[in-house]
């Protein structure tokens, strides 16, 4: 898959007419990948709900949270009561940690991929 | 023929303002006795119909397509019915390749002082349509039979 | 094609273009770029390969960013007509462009069944026999109404609505597309209303059409879709006379309120 790039701007997508695997055709999820990338909606900063209101954090502050969260919840109702949704969005490689985080430190089998949704 | 199963078929007539909804209405103005299967929407000019409208008439269960104009020359737009008389022979052969017969769709020309000939036009047309039998897409939702989209719910 | 590197260098050097557009083989990808005289060192990667990009499509885009400058583009058959219909359909605004030639492989013609498969002045390669196999056309050409519903539909059903055809395709230009009209193709259903979604685009492909083929090697569903579309080139010509990409002063039937062609009186 090619991003088409007009003056540091992702302007369109084209398929990759010699891959061995797609030989040119995309989904529709590949021809619309370069609309998320400038969207006015996209999230570039981490948001913690505080008091019922959205409120700006640092990713220090954003991660310790999720990560305290998950093993209060853990610890208080056994790892089972966790799930994890990944992404199509993702590459392999970050599916793959999801899945190890998952398992190995979450410690559930509860992980699916929302392609299968 | 067919009459005999009941099946009445629903014609889409696209009728241009100009002459042939005057020519309808000068049918029906002087009692001319016509089939009633043809539901008439009133265009401006024959050159407005779209192969979309077309083709949406047949989505919705058409049975067939009425096209009815000026006569060429006598356009109240100059050439508007040229753009007719071109499209509507390719528009026909498109549907004949994706399969539905070309005999469904039907373009003529019907000035205002026609009420006989759009009599005339309008029975031949349905009699052919009743002859063809109901049109292939009906009972489809988005171009898939009904009870297998149900079935599968 | 160390010459046509030469030759672009050349134009790019004197100013003749302000900037090429061309395909690249990066590590054995290929994929089209564009070059102004900043980054002449692209050039090297220059290369005519089996793959194929809609290059008209993305010099207009790259047209409507430049306009009033000269572009250069390397051209195959089907590039030429395509540039043809999009100048017709006047996409590439003020930007005019410089062509550099290039005729396909008897390999690449035979691949994309190309009829045509070299442009009108060639720069690099040499004139391949043209390929036209027919044989699903005149096969359905042969069948019955019922039969040929039948199958097109089967074909319809496998459609996957990903616009992959109308988004490679080098001559659909349109800012708003009727295939996306929520009246005559409802959204959110799988496959698109049939047969609406692919008669429309094949009523929109009837006078633009110019048979590369680039909608069927990209469709993920392997619908033969050029089979229609060349079924409407040869109705277009029976009817009219006309050849879309042939000569950019044709006007479409179409498209123009003359006369023309088997009128009905």
């Amino acid at each position: 898959m090619y991003l088409e790039v007009m003056d540091g701007k992702v302007t369109g997508t084209l398929p990759s007419m010699n891959h061995p695997i797609s030989e040119g055709s995309l989904c529709i999820k590949g021809w619309n990948a370069h609309e998320p990338v400038h969207s006015q909606k996209r999230l570039t900063k981490p948001l913690i709900r505080k008091d019922g209101v959205l409120t700006e954090a640092s990713w220090d502050e954003a991660i310790s949270n999720v990560a305290g969260e998950l093993a209060r919840i853990r610890d208080q109702y056994g790892p089972n009561s966790l799930a994890v949704l990944t992404s199509a969005k993702c590459t392999n490689e970050e599916n793959y940690l999801l899945m190890k985080l998952t398992r190995a430190v979450l410690g559930t089998n509860n992980i699916d991929h929302c392609a299968r949704l | 023929m067919s009459a005999d199963n009941g099946f009445e078929p629903t014609i889409i007539g696209f009728l241009c303002n100009w002459c042939s909804y005057a020519g309808a209405d000068l049918a029906g103005g002087s009692r001319k006795k016509y089939a009633a299967n043809v539901l008439p929407i009133r265009v401006m000019c024959s050159g407005t119909v779209s192969p979309h409208h077309i083709v949406k008439a047949f989505q919705m269960g058409a049975d067939g397509v009425l096209v009815t104009g000026c006569h060429i020359g006598e356009c109240h737009y100059m050439k508007g019915n040229y753009m007719t008389a071109k499209r509507i022979p390719v528009v026909k052969e498109l549907l004949g390749f994706i399969g539905i017969s070309p005999d469904r769709l039907m373009l003529d020309w019907v000035s205002a002082s026609e009420g006989e000939k759009f009599a005339r036009v309008v029975t031949e047309f349905s009699d052919k349509i009743r002859s063809l039998g109901p049109s292939p897409l009906k009972g489809r939702v988005h171009g898939r039979v009904k009870e297998e989209s149900q079935a599968s719910a | 094609m160390e010459e046509l590197k030469k030759k672009v260098k050349q134009a790019l050097e004197e100013g003749k273009i302000h900037g090429f557009l061309g395909l690249k083989a990066d590590e054995g990808d290929i994929s089209p770029f564009f070059m102004t005289k900043d980054n002449i060192a692209e050039l090297e990667k220059l290369t005519a390969p089996d793959g194929r990009y809609s290059l008209g499509k993305i010099l207009s885009r790259i047209a409507a960013q430049n306009p009033g400058k000269a572009i250069g583009v390397m051209v195959r058959g089907c590039d030429e007509r395509a540039i043809i219909e999009l100048t017709k359909a006047s996409q590439l605004g003020t930007a005019s462009t410089v062509q550099f030639g290039v005729a396909c492989t008897p390999q690449t013609a035979e691949k994309c069944n190309c009829p045509q498969p070299y442009p009108s002045t060639i720069d690099f390669g040499e004139k391949a026999k043209s390929v036209n196999h027919g044989e699903l056309l005149t096969k359905l050409e042969q069948m019955s109404v019922e039969d040929r519903l039948a199958y097109w539909m089967a074909q319809f059903d496998k459609c996957i609505k990903c616009y992959g055809c109308r988004n490679i395709c080098p001559v659909c230009y349109c800012q708003e597309c009727t295939l996306e009209d929520k009246n005559l193709v409802p959204g959110g259903i799988v496959p698109p209303a049939t047969p609406v979604f692919h008669f429309i685009k094949a009523m929109h492909m009837a006078d633009r059409c110019i048979d590369c083929g680039l909608c069927e090697a990209t469709c993920p569903s392997n619908i033969p879709l050029r089979t229609i579309y060349r079924h409407m080139r040869k109705v277009m010509q029976e009817l009219f006379d006309y050849v879309p990409g042939r000569a950019a002063d044709d006007k479409s039937p179409l498209g123009t309120l003359e006369e023309g062609g088997r009128l009905i009186h």
